[in-house]
């Protein structure tokens, strides 16, 4: 009876537990906190769009890194290595299982996008976050690493698909691609970090090729529309929050 | 450090076919894992019983290659069901709203049952 104890503690330190509606504790000053609060999170099967597999990888060669300390400094710094323009913030508490990060991506254009993440598994060497609704995506995006011939390799790896109509089309036309280069800026400068000039690999498949007409419905929480509604309501409210904590 | 012994066992039982899994799911599984279900959806029964009671641990890895049986099997039109998830587990499916798509039982012969009422 020795081992059970164990292995309830390792399922309960790393998975998050169960959440109706994501609640966000902590919102940086700066930070557009829309859509997410009271949001359900929505797995790979409750999109609209293809379901796509994508899978990035960096292998670290000449650093003596080993997977978790890649994994305990991608956590610590983990938007430091986005491209610029796209924020994560992070819980006070730091990337852990059931923490909510509220996320301002900037689209194409210029457009602000808010939206949030759910902490749904952590461990040494890996971690999972999972959309909510509205996001582009609905799904998860796992980052690991794992050593492999003597070096650490740093992977990104995605099960998602586009959440509703206008983002699937947003992702034949544009979003692919932008997705693609985001993850391969990631894990470039991931690499860099440890002192390596990283050459990203990419593989991607097509899991299921079908759109889920049955959840065209989704496009009422659109994050992207619903961010260029909310924005100016966002601003009078942080300048008269400003103003109150100034005295 | 991940644990890499997993197996995946293939059976026919009661018009459905049973695969057995034995070990860890993480990345370390995806082969055999793929494999089992390549195997069992040959003979194209209408359900898949994934039997999950000899599974030690499943990570966030683990639940994307479940995931990826699952839309397999709706892209050919097969049930895919699950039975001997511990309690913690089935919280898991119910997060990641995989238990939208599976019937969950607490055991086989309770699945059993149930694809034998449903044809």
């Amino acid at each position: 009876m020795s081992t059970t104890p164990d292995v309830k503690t390792r399922e309960e330190a790393h998975w998050a537990q169960p959440v109706s509606k994501l609640k966000v504790s902590d919102v940086p000053a700066g930070a557009i906190n829309l859509n997410v609060e009271g949001r359900q999170v929505v797995g790979p099967l409750q999109g609209f769009g293809q379901l796509w597999q994508k899978t990035y990888r960096v292998r670290l060669s000449g650093s003596k890194a080993a997977p978790t300390d890649v994994i305990k400094t991608w956590k610590e710094n983990f938007p430091k290595f986005w491209p610029a323009g796209n924020k994560f913030y992070a819980p006070l508490t730091g990337i852990k299982p059931g923490e909510v990060a509220v996320l301002n991506l900037s689209m194409p254009g210029g457009m602000p996008l808010s939206t949030g993440m759910l902490v749904l598994y952590a461990d040494d060497e890996s971690f999972t976050l999972m959309t909510p609704q509205g996001h582009m995506e609905s799904g998860w995006i796992t980052f690991s690493a794992y050593e492999e011939d003597g070096a650490a390799v740093a992977q990104v790896q995605s099960i998602a698909r586009a959440n509703d109509p206008m983002y699937e089309i947003g992702f034949m036309l544009f979003a692919h691609k932008v997705q693609e280069d985001f993850w391969h800026h990631t894990l470039r400068s991931l690499a860099a970090h440890f002192g390596v000039e990283g050459q990203v690999q990419m593989f991607k498949t097509c899991v299921d090729s079908r759109w889920q007409w049955s959840q065209v419905k989704n496009i009422w929480h659109n994050a992207a529309i619903r961010t260029a509604l909310g924005m100016p309501g966002q601003l009078v409210g942080n300048i008269f929050r400003r103003q109150k904590d100034g005295g | 450090m991940a644990d890499n012994h997993f197996e995946a066992k293939v059976r026919r039982q009661s018009g459905a076919v049973v695969i057995d899994l034995i070990g860890e799911i993480n990345s370390f599984a995806e082969e055999a894992l793929n494999g089992a279900y390549a195997e069992g959806n040959s003979g194209k029964p209408e359900s898949i019983l994934l039997n999950f009671s000899r599974v030690d641990y499943i990570n966030s890895t683990g639940i994307a290659l479940i995931v990826g049986l699952l839309a397999q099997a709706r892209k050919s039109g097969r049930r895919l069901l699950t039975c001997g998830l511990s309690d913690h587990y089935v919280e898991i499916f119910k997060i990641t709203r995989l238990s939208d798509f599976m019937s969950m039982y607490a055991d086989e012969v309770s699945a059993l049952g149930g694809v034998k009422s449903e044809t």
